[in-house]
């Protein structure tokens, strides 16, 4: 009783934040007083010092006098005083992780120890869903990593911080804006239509994002990479889990620690933007072709001629001055920012963990920026015995603005116009010249007049009530909430946009998401050779939202001063609220057993309710079963001593995908307008077939692993080799467009992941100079193994490319033509197999079926946007107080379509790269490389459908380094500090692409990864932000 | 409140098991949508589902131009802007993946199965007031009608589908319908719209009239070379319904005077809110002055058919604008760059306001002209064609006389070329040439830019086909098809 009193002072003082300091007071006072009253009148003063291993002083290290019920604990700096009845005896020295110690004495003086770690106790544990589990009976493949140095690694979101960490994960950071989300596949993409993206559970709140967390607060992140661990989230969990666990309090002093790093990203930009003489000539060169294609005669004067219509002219002011090279004048170096500030500490009743964190970037896109504010508090109070509570809470704000152009549009303006007339307006190119150039806004015209900004309000909130009703048996009862509202407006002044008028929208938000989950935990070893654990448990979710939005009439902005949609007409079309909601019921059931540390047994179970299908399909199960045989355990290995680790394991498991819109499978009735009598009027039409069948998504797949760790586990190695199908895929199968629709949402196809990963742990020096190796290596490949009686689909975009789904093929592969060179001349089209319609200049494409014309049949696979293979590899070194971390990441066989090239051959006399205008073919005179076409925006339609865009996407980067320096605690200790490292990060020191490569980003594009079958993954068409070379230099202080 | 209560709800399933939660969690209430299961249901609701298959119309219309003019002697590609599919067009070299005719394809059915929808549910309400739920049925079938005229002109006979298809493994085993069968259907339907169709004076513009049934099913009767029919319902329409030309031609596409007593079915137009892009596809890209301050300038006014206006004629000022200024430039001197002007009304950049007239009384004037013509009565088409050409000059000086039409061939193309010239990037040129076989003559050459100042046009050679008369089944739709269900058009 007497802790449970006093554990309401620190939950009081917490929630006013009236500082620590107090719970430190009593804390130690409640120590000493226990001691003093044991201590008799004449003793011996025993003092000391408990140091690690490695030479680092144990703070909160209990001793006590055997025997006897004398005791201390040690302080911050690991000494200790007490005082012991006057005759020799034993004191016990006993550390979480480490190796209890005994020391007898014999009179007073000092005792200085050394405390060796525990390899057993030492056994990492890892978070598994709904519970955790000793690493070395975990059956199933599972990654983990804790935060070191991840928070200091500076980016907006915590994901980049993970990129070349985890074996079978990609991290594809396919756009950098601020904040912006990259890209998470573990272990391939299996679904075409219902997402791929994993499932993220925050602190055992299923469904969060990662953008809801700060890495700061972050303990450790494990990744549920086979369906046999993941299963027990079933109903979501086909693109794997992610279970991030935050801080917590631990017993002892309270503990201030204050992280913060500053720098500044610089963008990797393109060096050969051709200028005044150069970019004129181009031009010439592009006008007198279109001109000869047209019957026209090129020698005539290019300029005052007016035998020469004005659309085929070039006027000579395009050469003059300022000749601004766009790309330089949008972009700019950026500052980056973090600032966190936390305590934690407790007592054994009240553990508790505070932070605020506030972190931001400005985007090297002049305007974009992102700022995030949260604040965390995780506080567990042990009641009794029997009583465990606690609760969670993360507030947390972020706010963006989003540049108002992709990067195309700004950087391909043309050269001749300024950045800004001096009177402060933005001139557009169509003032110079008054035709043929582009009749685009003035890019800094768009982005100073765009006021594209976001904002987004969570809370992740969590209460439970955890009972120990047996030895071993636990049950756990919480209730959380997940609420998130945001809110969205956009404006565009007159100036900013090409056709002159305003435009302005704004939306909003809220999403609530309650959970209730139950479970009853059952875990015990008997008789010291069998190890049984159980899980039962009961989960209910549901998620109301309501969105509303609101658009003005395009132009009716009264003026550009006001932003907001009181200064406007609103549009009847573009403004609408909505309310949705869904809900899941899941009970689920988990068995493991490990005799003798040697053979594991492991099975789970789960059901799931979802209100997204169809009434008769609601319900699905999800069943998972895993084996594994720690082999090292066995009396024959023992005589491997170079072997200190074998195990091998096989799993099985069911996860399931329902991430689909709600009510898809019903019929769904939309409002469409008309206006008879000119009056806006809305009609209704049926815009979704409904299907009536709609069930799960079941991903079933296999695992086989091994791990072995040689020579007292200076190398460690896990290889895992995986195979898993989707299947009834939700999938928006294409239907014949006479029933009035192109596609209903079915269950239909499969896609197979079959791969291999490998991670390597080696400690290379174990020295003074230490030096650690992670390296990891995935490969996955991906193919469609039905498509539903289909043999192949194709989505075909503006300018011919295709996507393929085919049987045998990976998904989404390149579909189109191959080319064999340019067509140079009018008698070669003639004598040629060509596409209808082509003329001189156009690419000569492969006549795969040999029938003497070039037509759809000809298409064939140009490659594909997923990688083929994947590397990590991160080397720690250490040397005194310095340490060093370099992360390096490489992605070898993606193929891009880099579309966005042709916005810089000269369309509409814009900005041109010298390396995509130098080899185009240009008469046939000048016939450039033979490789690279006439490319003009009147010709896509003769080259968009061909390789001439797919370039290679392979490359090799330094994703980060991190250098720090930790002050040697003597001198810390006289600055009042318990620990001080001064560092710096430096984000993509390096990265290489192939060098025909032109894009800014090698995982840059623009139009989405998988979302449904109309996808065109890996289609940069519009320009990815160039990557940033982020430098920073970061303080870690702890008190 | 309702918080609260989910928290209470769950708290109490779980400590007293399963059972009611269930229902609240698994199966909530679609609250911002309707699905086919509550709809239909009353005579407001049908109301709502006929505009849905007006508000499909409405949207294909403004593009019908990329297939129906740019292949044809009226129009052709600006090197400015790309429109994919449509340059195979514009060098009549079609292929069955244009993505253009896949999206004409899959827009008509669209509007079919909205038509079909509102047929098939017709009986549902019980609260129609008099005579409403024959003007539903009556739009239903005029909007099929129109719709399948369109499938039928543009392919050739098409699967004919008159009630919805629910079952997707039966909708692979539909074939085409021959093309008779498609114009029995549509002849069928039209004539049941006649019966049911109020006048135009008891419905709203934009939606369909008896006068337009009427109408449509003369014009349905002039291609099928059906001249007695023909003339029976022209003859009905010019009787019993009181439309006459527009004076002045320019009228006709003036936001102000957009509902007149010419147009006798138009699809609404709302700028802003409900407008179409039609009128900024045809402006130079640097806007036009009091026009728009931008153009999409995907096409441009072929030579071949611009030097065909005559001195005199107030058409060509109301088709084709010649002298140009950017509006940004007011002082600029004013160059040659012929642009259509003909929807260049004042708009919102893609969104503007002007309807764009289906049926018009000129079209069945000249219709009416073919079928006297056809019907051995040439002094009374020639009236008729006089009519038309009487309002474009103002004047009956540019009249032609009997001795102007010697012979068929002669008064075909006297007819043919009044009709490109009326009905200029009306859509109507395309299936002219296809229907009265001129297209393999005319097509061989087209004059596209002109150059004012040396007064030559610069001529494209072209290949027309006799089997362009039928465009390609596009290729996404025989592969959704079960294998060798939906067969291809000749010579592709």
């Amino acid at each position: 009783m007497k802790k449970f009193t006093n554990g309401w002072p620190y939950l009081a003082c917490l929630l006013l934040l009236a500082g620590p300091g107090q719970g430190a007071t009593a804390s130690t006072s409640s120590s000493v007083a226990a001691a003093r009253a044991a201590v008799r009148l004449v003793d011996w003063e025993i003092t000391g010092k408990v140091v690690s291993e490695r030479g680092e002083a144990l703070p909160g290290v209990t001793v006590l006098l055997k025997g006897g019920s004398v005791g201390a604990t040690t302080d911050a700096n690991g000494n200790f005083a007490l005082r012991v009845p006057e005759t020799a005896g034993t004191l016990i020295f006993s550390y979480i992780g480490s190796v209890t110690k005994e020391v007898s004495f014999s009179g007073a003086g000092a005792i200085n120890v050394t405390l060796s770690d525990d390899a057993k106790a030492l056994q990492e544990v890892v978070v598994v869903g709904y519970g955790t589990m000793k690493k070395s009976s975990v059956t199933a493949a599972v990654a983990k990593i804790e935060n070191k140095i991840l928070d200091q690694v500076p980016a907006g979101r915590p994901e980049t911080a993970l990129v070349g960490r985890l074996a079978g994960v990609n991290i594809a950071q396919t756009r950098s804006t601020p904040g912006a989300a990259p890209l998470i596949r573990i272990r391939g993409a299996g679904s075409i239509d219902a997402g791929n993206d994993p499932l993220v559970v925050i602190d055992g709140f299923p469904g969060g994002s990662l953008g809801q967390i700060n890495m700061n607060d972050v303990e450790s992140i494990e990744v549920l990479k086979d369906a046999s661990s993941a299963a027990i989230y079933g109903s979501r969990a086909a693109g794997g889990v992610i279970i991030v666990t935050t801080k917590k309090g631990q017993t002892g002093k309270p503990k201030l620690n204050f992280n913060t790093y500053y720098g500044v990203s610089k963008p990797m930009l393109h060096d050969d933007w051709v200028t005044g003489e150069e970019y004129y000539n181009y031009v010439v060169k592009y006008q007198n072709r279109e001109f000869a294609w047209a019957g026209g005669d090129p020698s005539i004067p290019v300029w005052g001629d007016p035998r020469r219509p004005a659309q085929y002219q070039v006027n000579p002011i395009i050469k003059e001055e300022p000749q601004t090279i766009w790309q330089d004048e949008v972009l700019q170096r950026a500052p980056i920012q973090s600032y966190n500030f936390s305590v934690s500490g407790g007592t054994d009743a009240v553990k508790y963990y505070v932070s605020a964190t506030h972190n931001g970037e400005e985007g090297i896109v002049k305007t974009a920026s992102y700022k995030f504010y949260g604040v965390r508090a995780n506080v567990d109070v042990k009641v009794n015995k029997i009583i465990n509570m606690g609760f969670l809470l993360n507030p947390s704000y972020a706010k963006r603005r989003d540049a108002g152009s992709l990067m195309v549009s700004l950087v391909k303006y043309p050269p001749f116009v300024a950045p800004r007339n001096p009177d402060g307006t933005y001139p557009k190119a169509r003032d110079y010249w008054g035709q043929n150039v582009t009749s685009q806004a003035n890019p800094n015209g768009i982005l100073n007049g765009t006021f594209n900004t976001s904002s987004a309000l969570n809370n992740v909130g969590e209460a439970y009530l955890s009972l120990e009703l047996l030895k071993g048996l636990n049950f756990r009862t919480s209730v959380g909430t997940n609420i998130s509202s945001g809110s969205s407006d956009y404006f565009q002044a007159s100036f900013a946009t090409n056709s002159g008028s305003t435009s302005g929208s704004a939306s909003d938000y809220r999403t609530i998401n309650l959970l209730n989950e139950n479970t009853l935990n059952y875990n015990r070893t008997f008789k010291d050779i069998h190890e049984v654990s159980g899980l039962l448990g009961a989960s209910y979710q549901q998620s109301t939202s309501r969105s509303t939005s609101l658009a003005a009439v395009p132009g009716s902005f009264n003026n550009d001063i006001i932003h907001t949609l009181n200064n406007a007409i609103i549009n009847p079309a573009g403004t609408s609220s909505y309310r949705e909601g869904w809900g899941l019921v899941s009970y689920f059931s988990r068995l493991h057993y490990a005799f003798k540390e040697k053979y594991l047994l492991s099975g789970s179970l789960r059901a799931d309710g979802s209100s997204r299908f169809a009434p008769d399909n609601k319900w699905g199960y999800f069943p998972s079963a895993s084996v594994g045989w720690r082999v090292s355990q066995e009396g024959f290995m023992q005589d491997i001593p170079a072997v200190s680790e074998l195990k091998l394991r096989g799993s099985y498991g069911a996860t399931g995908n329902f991430n689909i819109g709600n009510f898809s499978y019903l019929g769904g009735i939309t409002s469409v307008n008309y206006s008879p009598n000119n009056v806006f009027a809305k009609g209704m039409a049926q815009t979704s077939f409904g299907n009536d069948k709609l069930k799960w998504e079941k991903t079933n797949s296999y695992d086989f692993g091994v791990e072995l760790g040689l020579f007292q586990n200076r190398i460690n190695m896990v290889l895992d080799f995986y195979d898993k199908t989707t299947t009834d895929q939700l999938y928006n199968v294409a239907i014949p467009a006479i029933t009035g629709f192109t596609g209903t949402l079915s269950n239909i196809g499969e896609i197979r992941n079959k791969g291999v990963e490998l991670e390597l742990n080696t400690k290379n020096l174990t020295g003074d100079f230490k030096w650690s190796t992670f390296f990891n290596v995935s490969r996955n490949r991906n193919e469609v193994v039905s498509l539903g009686g289909l043999q192949e689909r194709t989505v075909t975009d503006t300018y011919g490319m295709s996507w393929l789904l085919r049987v045998g093929e990976p998904m989404f592969s390149y579909y189109g033509y191959r080319t064999i060179g340019v067509l140079q001349n009018a008698e070669e089209v003639k004598n040629s197999p060509v596409l209808a319609g082509s003329k001189p200049g156009n690419p000569k494409y492969q006549d795969v079926n040999g029938d003497n014309k070039i037509d759809p049949q000809d298409r064939v696979i140009l490659g594909n946007f997923q990688p083929k293979l994947f590397l990590g590899m991160s080397n720690d070194f250490a040397w005194k107080n310095f340490d060093l971390n370099i992360t390096m990441q490489a992605s070898l066989g993606a193929k891009m379509y880099t579309f966005e090239n042709q916005s810089y051959q000269g369309n509409v006399l814009g900005a041109m790269r010298r390396s995509l205008v130098e080899t185009q073919w240009w008469s046939p005179a000048e016939p450039g490389d033979g490789k690279m076409p006439a490319a003009a925006l009147s010709q896509l339609n003769f080259q968009g459908a061909s390789d001439i865009y797919i370039e290679n996407a392979s490359f090799l980067s330094v994703r980060n380094l991190n250098l720090g320096y930790t002050l040697p605690v003597g001198i810390a200790e006289k600055f009042r500090m318990n620990s001080l490292r001064v560092y710096t990060s430096i984000n993509n020191l390096l990265m290489v692409t192939d060098k025909n490569f032109h894009g800014y980003n090698p995982e840059g594009y623009t139009a989405g990864e998988i979302g449904g079958v109309n996808s065109m993954p890996g289609y940069n068409a519009n320009g990815s932000e160039p990557i940033n070379r982020v430098f920073t230099v970061g303080l870690n202080v702890s008190f | 409140m309702k918080k609260n209560k989910i928290l209470i709800t769950s708290l109490l399933c779980w400590s007293l098991g399963l059972g009611a939660c269930h229902q609240e969690l698994l199966e909530p209430n679609p609250e911002s949508l309707l699905t086919t299961a509550n709809f239909f249901n009353s005579a407001k609701d049908m109301d709502q589902a006929v505009l849905g298959v007006y508000s499909r119309m409405q949207a294909r219309k403004p593009g019908d131009y990329l297939l129906l003019e740019v292949p044809t002697d009226n129009l052709y590609l600006s090197s400015n802007t790309s429109v994919a599919g449509a340059p195979e067009l514009d060098v009549l070299a079609p292929t069955s993946a244009n993505p253009l005719l896949n999206n004409f394809w899959i827009s008509n059915y669209n509007i079919i199965f909205r038509a079909n929808s509102v047929l098939n549910n017709i009986d549902k309400p019980t609260d129609y007031k008099a005579a409403q739920k024959d003007q539903f049925i009556g739009e239903a079938k005029f909007m099929r009608a129109l719709t399948y005229f369109d499938l039928v002109r543009v392919f050739g006979g098409v699967p004919k589908v008159t009630v919805p298809l629910t079952r997707i493994d039966e909708s692979r085993q539909v074939p085409r319908n021959s093309e008779e069968e498609i114009y029995n259907l549509i002849i069928e339907d039209l004539k049941d719209a006649i019966d049911k169709l109020p006048v135009q004076t008891s419905i709203a513009r934009g939606r369909a009239s008896k006068a337009a049934a009427v109408a449509l099913l003369g014009k349905v009767y002039v291609y099928r070379k059906d001249w007695p029919n023909a003339k029976t319902y022209l003859e009905q329409l010019f009787r019993d319904f009181n439309y006459s030309l527009v004076p002045n031609f320019a009228n006709l596409w003036k936001l102000t005077t957009e509902d007149n007593s010419e147009v006798i079915f138009a699809l609404k137009y709302v700028e802003g809110t409900n407008g179409h892009g039609l009128s900024t596809d045809f402006i130079p890209n640097a806007g036009a002055p009091g026009v728009v301050d931008r153009g999409a300038e995907v096409a441009l006014p072929s030579w071949s058919l611009h030097k065909k206006y005559e001195e005199g004629d107030t058409r060509k000022a109301a088709t084709i604008t010649e002298m140009w200024r950017a509006p940004n430039r007011p002082n600029d001197p004013l160059v040659w760059l012929p642009f259509v002007s003909k929807y260049a009304v004042p708009h919102t950049y893609g969104a503007s306001g002007l309807d764009l007239p289906v049926l018009r009384l000129a079209d069945m004037i000249l219709l009416y002209a073919e079928t006297l013509y056809e019907l051995n009565q040439p002094d009374q088409a020639l009236a008729q064609l006089n009519k038309v050409r009487e309002r474009a000059f103002g004047d009956a000086a540019h009249n032609y006389s009997l001795a102007d039409i010697p012979n068929r061939d002669a008064f075909i193309d006297k007819l043919l070329l009044e009709r490109q010239l009326e009905f200029a990037y009306e859509n109507e040129r395309w299936f002219d040439l296809m229907r009265t076989s001129r297209y393999t003559t005319v097509m061989t050459a087209e004059e596209r830019i002109y150059n004012n100042t040396t007064k030559t046009p610069l001529v494209v050679s072209l290949a027309p086909k006799a089997f362009h008369k039928y465009l390609p089944i596009p290729l996404p739709q025989i592969d959704q098809a079960a294998p060798n269900v939906l067969a291809q058009n000749e010579g592709y």
